[in-house]
C-alpha cells in the first residue's frame, strides 16, 4: 500500500544475510547482559594474566607476557561460553524469539545470520581479551622489572589464542541453539570444558578428541597426534555436529 | 502459611523446576558417564598389564574421581532455587515473575529463605546420596576383580560424607550469592569455574596465602584422597571455615532479602 | 489479503485445528472470535510461520509467510505482548527489528511516536506496563508500513483511552485499503470495530460472514457468540489454555 513498499527491489541473498546478521549484532550490542559478559571477560583476562605473571615472576620463573596469556586462556574461556550461549538463550527468556521469527521467517537465513553474528561477537571478545591479557602481563613484568625472557614466544601463539576462544564461543552458540535455554547450555558447556575435559585428560589419551582439548592446540600445540590445524578442525567438527542437530530442531519444530 | 507448609511448597517448586532436572542430569548422568569412561580405560590398562604402580585403580577411587562434576550439579540447584523466582514468564512487559506469587503466599521472608535453604540442602544431599554410590557401583561393575579395593569401608564413609558436605555447602553458597544477584548467570559461571582446576581461588593462593581461607579452598580437603595442591587448612578446620562462610553469606543474604523490595 | 484454507494442526495427538478456512480482505477489519483454547492463537501462529500446519494452507497475499522476503513490509503482527526482551530498551528493540528487514532507521522514531512511546523509548521493556508493552508490539507491527496487520488480542491491557486510540488506528488502516485481522474475546470491542467476523470453537469454524450476517437472528453479538460456540457462560467450552506460548 505504501509507495516505498511498492517500488523496492527484492534484496539479493547476500544482502539479506548481511542485513539479518546486522540485526543479530544490534540485538547483542543492546543486550545489557551480553555487553557485561564481553567487558567482564576482557577484564578477567587482564586480571588473571596479571596475577599469573606476578606469581611467575615471584617464583623466579622466566615467563613472557604471551606465556602468561597461554596460562590465562583456560580461565577466560568461560566468558566466551557465556557470550555464545547468551546470543541464543536471550531469545527464549520471554517471547522475543517470536519477534525474531516474524522478522526473519526463513529459518536457514536466520540460522546463518545468528551463527555469523555469534562468530563476530566471539571473535571481538576473544581479541579484546587476548589483547588485555597480554598487555596486563607485560605491564606486570615491567612493574616488577622482570629479567629478559630466555625462550622467544612463538609469533602465532596470541592469534592462536584468539582463534581458539572465538571457536569456543561458536561451539557454545551451537550447543545453545540445540538446547535453547541458558542454564542447560551454560552448565553443559562449562562442565564439559572446565571439569570433564581435564578429568578425562588425566585418564585417557582419547581425551585429545574433546572439542576444547583439540582446539587448545591452536595456541598450545603439545599433542603428538593432532596439530594446531587438525585440532581446530576437530573443534569445528564438533561445532558442525551439534549445529546440525540444532538446525534440524530449529527448522522442524514449532517455535 | 505455617513453616511446614512454606517448606513443602518450596520443595514442590524445586522438584517441578526443569532446571532441577538439569542439575540432576549433570550430577548423575555426567558423573556416571565420566565414571564409565574412567573405569573402562582403567580396565583396559589393567587387562593389558599397563597399569602404572600407584595409579588409582580401585573401584572406589575411580568412581570418586567424578565427584567434581557433582559440585556443578549442587551449584545449579542452589542457583535455580532462587533465580527461577526472578525469571520473567511469557508476560514480557511489566511483572510476571514468580517472586510476586511466592511472597504473596509466604510474606514472612526469613521463613521463606530458610525454607528455600532447607530445600537446597535436601536436594543436594539426595543428589549426593544417589550419585556417589551409583558411580562407585559402576566402577565396581566395570573393573570387577581386575583390581582390588584399596579403600576401607570406614574411609569410604568419611569421604562420601565429606563430598556430600562439600556439595551441600557449595549449593548453599550458590543460593546465597543468587539472593544478591537475582540473576543466575554470575554465580553459575563463577562457581563452576571455581569448582574446576582453573579456579580463581586457587590462582589467588599464588598471590596471597590468605586465599586458602576462601570457602572453596578451605573446604577442598573434605574430598580427601584426591590430589589437591599443597598447603592450606586441614580437613576439619577447613570444613569449619567453609561452614562459617556459608552461614555468614546466608545471614547477609537474609538481611538483604528481608529489606529489599521484591 | 489473508487466505486460510483447510488448516489442520495436531498437538500431542489432540486436534487443535480441524479444517479451518476463512479470508481477511483488504479494506475490511476481520475479527477472529472464539473462547480460550478454541484455536485462535494456533491459527495465527501457523499464519505467521511460527508453527507448522499438518495440513492446509495459510497465505498472505498468495504466499506462505515463511517465503516472504522482508515480511514486515507485507504483514505487521503482534501476538500477545511486545515480543521484546525485557532488558532491552524499546528503541533498541524496534531498531533491530527494522534492521532485519532493511527498514530505514528513521522509521524507528516515527513508529514510537505514532504509538505514544516517544518519551518512554529509552526505558527498559521490563519496566513497561502491560498497555505500554502492547503499544510497543504495535510499533514493531507498523514498522514496515505493511499492507496487512495481524493482531492477537490487541486491546489487552490498554486503558480506555488506549482502546479508543487502537480502534481508530485499525479503522484508519482498513479505510486506507489495508487488511486487518484481529483476534479477540471481547465482544463489545469487536462489535464496535469489525466489518467481518469469523467464529471458531473447538478448532472448527462455527460461523463466518459480515457482522450483520453472523449476528442475524440474535439480539446481540454476545448472544450470537454463545449460541455459535456452545459456550454457555462460565463452565462451558474453553477448558484448556490455548496451546500457543
Amino acid at each position: 500500500m505504501s509507495p516505498a513498499a511498492a517500488v523496492r527491489a527484492p534484496a539479493r541473498p547476500a544482502a539479506r544475510l548481511l542485513r539479518a546478521t546486522a540485526a543479530e549484532l544490534a540485538k547483542l550490542a543492546t543486550l545489557p547482559s551480553a555487553v557485561a559478559a564481553v567487558l567482564a571477560t576482557a577484564g578477567a583476562g587482564a586480571v588473571v594474566s596479571a596475577a599469573l605473571a606476578w606469581s611467575a615472576v615471584d617464583a623466579g620463573e622466566s615467563v613472557s607476557a604471551v606465556a602468561a596469556l597461554v596460562r590465562a586462556v583456560p580461565y577466560v574461556q568461560a566468558g566466551l561460553v557465556l557470550v555464545g550461549v547468551l546470543a541464543v538463550a536471550h531469545e527464549y527468556e520471554g517471547v522475543q524469539v517470536r519477534t525474531t521469527l516474524a522478522a526473519v521467517p526463513d529459518r536457514a537465513l536466520l540460522l546463518a545470520a545468528k551463527t555469523a553474528a555469534a562468530l563476530v561477537a566471539s571473535a571481538l571478545t576473544a581479541a579484546a581479551t587476548v589483547g588485555a591479557a597480554t598487555a596486563s602481563a607485560a605491564a606486570v613484568r615491567l612493574l616488577l622489572e622482570a629479567g629478559p625472557v630466555r625462550e622467544a614466544a612463538e609469533p602465532w601463539t596470541a592469534p592462536g589464542a584468539v582463534a581458539y576462544l572465538a571457536l569456543v564461543g561458536l561451539f557454545s552458540h551451537a550447543v545453545a541453539l540445540a538446547l535453547r535455554h541458558l542454564v542447560p547450555a551454560l552448565v553443559g558447556v562449562l562442565s564439559l570444558v572446565l571439569i570433564a575435559s581435564p578429568l578425562l585428560g588425566g585418564l585417557t589419551e582419547h581425551a585429545r578428541w574433546l572439542p576444547d582439548r583439540a582446539g587448545a592446540l591452536l595456541y598450545d600445540p603439545a599433542d603428538t597426534v593432532l596439530t594446531a590445524g587438525t585440532g581446530a578442525l576437530v573443534l569445528l567438527g564438533w561445532t558442525a555436529l551439534v549445529g546440525c542437530a540444532a538446525a534440524v530442531r530449529f527448522a522442524r519444530a514449532d517455535a | 502459611m505455617s513453616p511446614g507448609n512454606t517448606f513443602a511448597a518450596e520443595l514442590r517448586k524445586a522438584a517441578t523446576l526443569p532446571a532441577s532436572g538439569v542439575a540432576a542430569a549433570v550430577a548423575l548422568l555426567g558423573s556416571s558417564l565420566v565414571t564409565v569412561l574412567n573405569s573402562v580405560s582403567a580396565r583396559v590398562a589393567l587387562d593389558a598389564g599397563r597399569a602404572e604402580p600407584g595409579s588409582l585403580t580401585s573401584p572406589f577411587e575411580l568412581g570418586y574421581a567424578a565427584v567434581p562434576l557433582g559440585t556443578v550439579g549442587a551449584v545449579v540447584l542452589g542457583v535455580t532455587v532462587m533465580s527461577s523466582e526472578y525469571t520473567a514468564n511469557s508476560a514480557d512487559a511489566g511483572g510476571g515473575r514468580q517472586i510476586t506469587a511466592t511472597l504473596a503466599a509466604s510474606p514472612h521472608r526469613l521463613r521463606l529463605l530458610l525454607a528455600k535453604a532447607l530445600t537446597v540442602v535436601l536436594a543436594v544431599a539426595a543428589t549426593a546420596a544417589v550419585t556417589i554410590p551409583v558411580c562407585v557401583l559402576i566402577a565396581r561393575l566395570v573393573v570387577g576383580d581386575a583390581a582390588p579395593e584399596t579403600v576401607g569401608p570406614q574411609e569410604m564413609l568419611h569421604r562420601f560424607l565429606g563430598a556430600a558436605l562439600y556439595w551441600t555447602l557449595t549449593g548453599l553458597i550458590a543460593f546465597a550469592v543468587t539472593v544478591f544477584t537475582r540473576s543466575g548467570i554470575v554465580p553459575l559461571v563463577l562457581l563452576t569455574v571455581n569448582s574446576s582446576l582453573v579456579s580463581f581461588s586457587l590462582l589467588l593462593t599464588n598471590v596471597t596465602p590468605l586465599a586458602h581461607w576462601l570457602p572453596d579452598m578451605a573446604g577442598r580437603r573434605l574430598f580427601g584422597g584426591l590430589g589437591t595442591v599443597e598447603g592450606g587448612l586441614d580437613t576439619v578446620p577447613g570444613a569449619i571455615v567453609m561452614a562459617v562462610w556459608t552461614a555468614g553469606l546466608l545471614a547477609v543474604a537474609a538481611a538483604v532479602f528481608a529489606r529489599r523490595d521484591a | 489479503m489473508i487466505t486460510i484454507e483447510q488448516l489442520t494442526k495436531r498437538r500431542g495427538g489432540r486436534l487443535v485445528l480441524d479444517g479451518v478456512g476463512f479470508e481477511a480482505r483488504p479494506g475490511r477489519v476481520t475479527a477472529f472470535l472464539g473462547p480460550n483454547g478454541a484455536g485462535k492463537s494456533s491459527t495465527l501462529r501457523v499464519l505467521l510461520g511460527l508453527d507448522r500446519a499438518d495440513g492446509g494452507t495459510a497465505l498472505v497475499g498468495g504466499r506462505p509467510y515463511r517465503s516472504l522476503r522482508d515480511p514486515l513490509r507485507t504483514v505487521g503482527s503482534m501476538l500477545d505482548g511486545s515480543g521484546a526482551h525485557r532488558s532491552r530498551t524499546a528503541r533498541a528493540h524496534v531498531a533491530w527489528v527494522a534492521r532485519s528487514n532493511g527498514i530505514p532507521r528513521g522509521r524507528v522514531g516515527e513508529v514510537l511516536e505514532r504509538v505514544g512511546l516517544a518519551d518512554a523509548g529509552r526505558r527498559r521493556v521490563g519496566r513497561y506496563s502491560l498497555g505500554m508493552g502492547q503499544r510497543l508490539g504495535l510499533a514493531a507491527a507498523l514498522l514496515g508500513e505493511p499492507e496487512a496487520l495481524v493482531l492477537d488480542e490487541p486491546v489487552n491491557g490498554l486503558d480506555p483511552e488506549g482502546i479508543r486510540w487502537m480502534r481508530g488506528l485499525l479503522r484508519g488502516h482498513a479505510d486506507a485499503g489495508g487488511t486487518v485481522l484481529l483476534s479477540s474475546h471481547l465482544m463489545g470491542e469487536v462489535a464496535g470495530i469489525a466489518d467481518d467476523l469469523v467464529v471458531i470453537a473447538g478448532g472448527r469454524i462455527a460461523a463466518r460472514g459480515t457482522l450483520d450476517e453472523v449476528t442475524a437472528g440474535h439480539p446481540s453479538l454476545e448472544d450470537a457468540f454463545f449460541s455459535l460456540t456452545g459456550a454457555a457462560g462460565p463452565g462451558g467450552a474453553g477448558g484448556a489454555e490455548e496451546a500457543g506460548r
